[in-house]
């Protein structure tokens, strides 16, 4: 049964692993042609030539087989290949991104998720008062905005307006640290308006699954039991109704935290944070082959690994789950 | 899961997301350090730019666009240098050339110091250029149409370096004179220089040395030389900083200088904390036509009947928001040093435009890439080809897409806008000399189905020409001839508006064949 998993699981991989090699391969555009170039830019561009010698250095001069056993080789070995455009070694160019994209994903989904699941208990609690109305409509409002414009919004307001935040970065530049502490408050300071976005639109989605999850628990016959043995309101909908209703609050969870990779693009956009969903963006628009192969390899494993985890969770949560 | 457990792991979680981040994110690179010298204190003027990454500032690992060429010739010297007029003495302060054009003789300055204060001299020219045939830089001036030129290179003394070339060729000069002089005792062990991004390896004989570099930030920090052999560095020390909006972080001090939207000009103007300074126009718009896939397209008339058909100043206004010059026909644009003024000029005229195509109707298909502006452009074609009896119809691909499909010969027509007008008037030829290989050049692509001998025979001549003043009358000559036949169409060429606060620094300066001030070293230094 083990080893059947295992097999499975190495399947899907090696799959992955060669869609990863076809899928940037097979978009059309060239990583050496350079013919036109954003405004106001300068592009320099190759001759036939030198085109050849750069395709022999990188190895694409080979037949696609060659490359993709070499391709192959390399994974097997740990290494994801030299970034054409970038010019760096691409795992060191995706490990240098990777902590910005977690950080802001899991921060923002403990501030999103804490606020969004306690006031989804409330108003599914109060469902149909005023309360309830009220937050039912403004959460909707919330999650339905994208992302980006509610940064733009706190960029002029909190950052330029009032100047309460950095206007962008991950850290401040060419910062020389006296201690740790301070590079922690840095890094937190420069962090917080892009958490803080993208930590609003998941409040959106974290309320309005635990809102409907909590409604149809609510509805059981044993919470009737609970609310007549007179136990506390707050333990009833927080210990009894919340921990019946997390399953799919946990789906939603590890599926947010499986996107942590790609899913910050625009609020990275918006606050030119360094994350890996901007980077992902600019490989595919250069056809850096390794790097997107790298960046897609990446994605992969974050979602297995969340996927897997899920899984974990879930049988905890509920034993009936094999 | 119990409750300890489920908080266990969560603590874990936080942990290891701060820890991730505090290593890795704030790794700091290493930190280089300054022959002989005390810059850690006063250092009065700091000018910060726009950052972002545009690669480890060596010459072989800087990404292909100009701004990570600015910043690798910030730290290498070259024998010669662009200045506001033409090339200027450099590292070289003197040259000759023999009189059959095959040999180039420099003179260089004594006493240069390499930022590691070594003292360069003329075996480092040499091994430079060797080094560069060997392991091509990111920007490579010495090959002509894709292959080398240079026959051999001699020392003549400590102080001259005399270069044979293969044969004579009037942009020679230009080319060997841009190529970034780097130290022999640093780069002749190296043999995969695509892959050195030590900071300790960066050591040049320009003006600034790079202190810090953060790939993930997109952050530069340079520091003035000091003992730079030549002019004297004004700005002591120049920051480039990852910035989310321009505008914002111009008016709130954190950046120097920035590109002014063509829509916040008023902003600016006439405020005297401001200064404005308009950029020569040496980026622009160009219509290629296939006449091979579309031998309509052969026919001067229907040539010229869309260029009568295109309002060039209904563009400039919609699309570029009035920053922008309505292109040369001619090609070499308005602020070119060798533009023709006298050349023949289409105006938008429809019914000239109908009169040419003589009742006929042509369906046109008008490649573009997915953005904004080209989509804008080719609405506004299409509306005025529909009065001549043009049906336009636009497909837009993202931009790489566009570049292989032109590449290809894969349209009809194509919209492709690029920099670069401002370079040597040898572009004629690489944009309409069928004689070259196809994709010998930049932005260019030789037009399909399209030969014109006269036009062939002078983009030859006007390469070997030495004399300048002949060759410069071939080149107005040429731009007459191109403007008659208009094989591609230029459309505008745009502007741009550099705003920055003169009581903080005054010296930005455009070079004569660049549009954008801050990627010229001389905007830095004294003059």
């Amino acid at each position: 049964m083990v080893y059947r998993k295992i097999l499975k699981l190495l399947m899907t991989f090696f799959v992955i692993i060669t869609l990863n090699f076809c899928l940037p391969r097979l978009m059309p555009g060239d990583p050496f042609y350079f013919l036109s170039s954003e405004q106001g830019e300068i592009t320099i561009s190759y001759s036939d030539e030198e085109i050849q010698r750069q395709r022999a250095y990188y190895g694409l001069d080979k037949p696609i087989m060659v490359q993709y056993g070499r391709y192959l080789k390399s994974m097997a070995k740990g290494d994801l290949g030299y970034s054409i455009y970038f010019n760096n070694d691409v795992w060191t160019i995706i490990k240098n991104r990777i902590p910005w994209s977690i950080s802001l994903v899991f921060l923002s989904m403990i501030i999103g998720g804490f606020f969004g699941i306690i006031l989804g208990c409330l108003s599914a609690w109060q469902r149909n008062g005023l309360l309830d109305k009220i937050l039912y409509s403004t959460m909707v409002f919330v999650s339905e905005i994208p992302p980006f414009l509610i940064g733009i919004l706190f960029l002029f307001y909190l950052a330029a307006h009032w100047g309460l935040f950095p206007l962008s970065g991950g850290m401040t530049p060419f910062a020389d640290y006296a201690s740790w502490t301070d590079r922690i408050f840095d890094i937190a300071y420069h962090g917080i308006l892009p958490v803080i976005t993208l930590g609003v639109v998941q409040m959106g989605d974290f309320f309005l699954i635990s809102r409907s999850s909590m409604i149809a628990v609510m509805n059981k016959d044993y919470m009737t039991t609970a609310r007549a043995k007179g136990i506390a309101t707050c333990r009833i909908l927080f210990r009894h109704a919340l921990s019946n209703a997390a399953l799919p609050i946990i789906t939603r969870m590890f599926n947010g935290l499986g996107q942590a990779v790609g899913g910050t693009v625009l609020v990275e956009n918006v606050f030119n944070y360094p994350g890996l969903g901007l980077l992902m963006r600019q490989a595919v628009l250069v056809r850096d082959y390794p790097l997107i192969q790298g960046i897609f390899l990446t994605i992969t494993l974050f979602v297995l690994i969340m996927n897997f985890m899920a899984d974990i969770v879930y049988k905890k949560f509920d034993p009936r789950i094999v | 899961m119990t409750k300890s457990h489920k908080s266990k792991l969560l603590i874990l979680f936080m942990l290891a997301a701060i820890v991730l981040n505090i290593t890795s994110c704030g790794s700091k690179p290493q930190q280089n350090t300054v022959a002989g010298s005390d810059e850690q204190k006063d250092f009065p003027l700091i000018i910060r730019l726009e950052g972002g990454d545009w690669g480890f500032p060596s010459p072989f690992a800087h990404y292909s666009r100009g701004p990570g060429m600015a910043k690798m010739r910030l730290i290498y010297d070259s024998l010669l240098e662009k200045g506001e007029k033409g090339l200027i003495p450099w590292l070289a302060k003197s040259w000759s050339i023999s009189p059959d054009g095959r040999e180039y003789t420099f003179v260089l300055n004594s006493q240069v110091k390499w930022h590691d204060g070594e003292i360069l001299s003329a075996e480092d020219v040499k091994f430079s250029f060797e080094y560069f045939l060997k392991h091509p830089p990111v920007s490579n001036s010495l090959l002509i149409d894709g292959k080398p030129f240079i026959e051999k290179i001699d020392i003549i003394d400590e102080n001259q370096v005399k270069i044979t070339v293969s044969e004579p060729n009037s942009t020679i000069l230009d080319r060997l004179g841009i190529v970034r002089i780097i130290p022999k005792h640093i780069w002749e062990t190296i043999d995969d220089p695509k892959k050195v991004t030590d900071l300790d390896k960066l050591v040049g004989c320009g003006p600034y040395i790079l202190t810090d570099y953060s790939q993930e930030q997109g952050a530069y920090r340079f520091q003035a030389f000091k003992d730079y052999w030549g002019p004297k560095p004004l700005v002591d020390i120049i920051e480039f900083v990852p910035v989310s909006d321009p505008v914002l972080a111009f008016e709130k001090g954190e950046i120097d200088l920035i590109k002014v939207p063509e829509d916040l000009m008023t902003r600016y103007l006439g405020n005297e904390e401001y200064k404005l300074l308009k950029s020569p126009a040496f980026w622009g718009y160009k219509l290629m036509f296939n006449m091979e896939k579309k031998p309509e397209l052969a026919d001067i008339a229907v040539r010229k009947a869309i260029a009568h058909a295109i309002n060039v100043n209904e563009l400039i206004e919609k699309v570029a928001r009035g920053a922008a010059v309505p292109a040369s026909p001619g090609y070499l644009p308005i602020d070119h040093i060798w533009h023709n003024p006298d050349v023949t000029k289409y105006e938008f005229d429809l019914e000239k435009a109908k009169a040419l195509l003589n009742n006929r109707t042509l369906d046109l298909v008008l490649l573009i890439a997915d953005d904004q502006k080209e989509a804008r452009i080719a609405e506004l074609l299409k509306i005025n080809f529909a009065k001549v009896g043009i049906n336009l119809k636009a497909q837009a691909v993202d931009m790489k897409t566009r570049d292989s499909m032109v590449k290809e010969q894969n349209y009809e027509l194509a919209l492709i806008g690029h920099g670069g007008w401002g370079q040597d008037a040898d572009i004629l030829r690489e944009n309409y000399g069928v004689i070259v290989a196809k994709d010998s050049s930049p932005s260019s692509n030789v037009i399909p189905g399209y030969s014109n001998p006269k036009i062939n025979e002078l983009c030859i001549k006007q390469l070997t020409e030495l004399d300048e003043e002949s060759r410069k009358a071939m080149i107005m000559e040429l731009q007459k001839i191109i403007s008659d036949e208009i094989p591609l169409l230029p459309l505008y060429n745009t502007v741009e508006y550099a705003v920055f606060r003169p009581q903080k620094y005054d010296g930005w300066v455009h070079v004569f064949d660049h549009h954008e001030v801050t990627h010229n070293k001389l905007s830095y230094l004294e003059r």
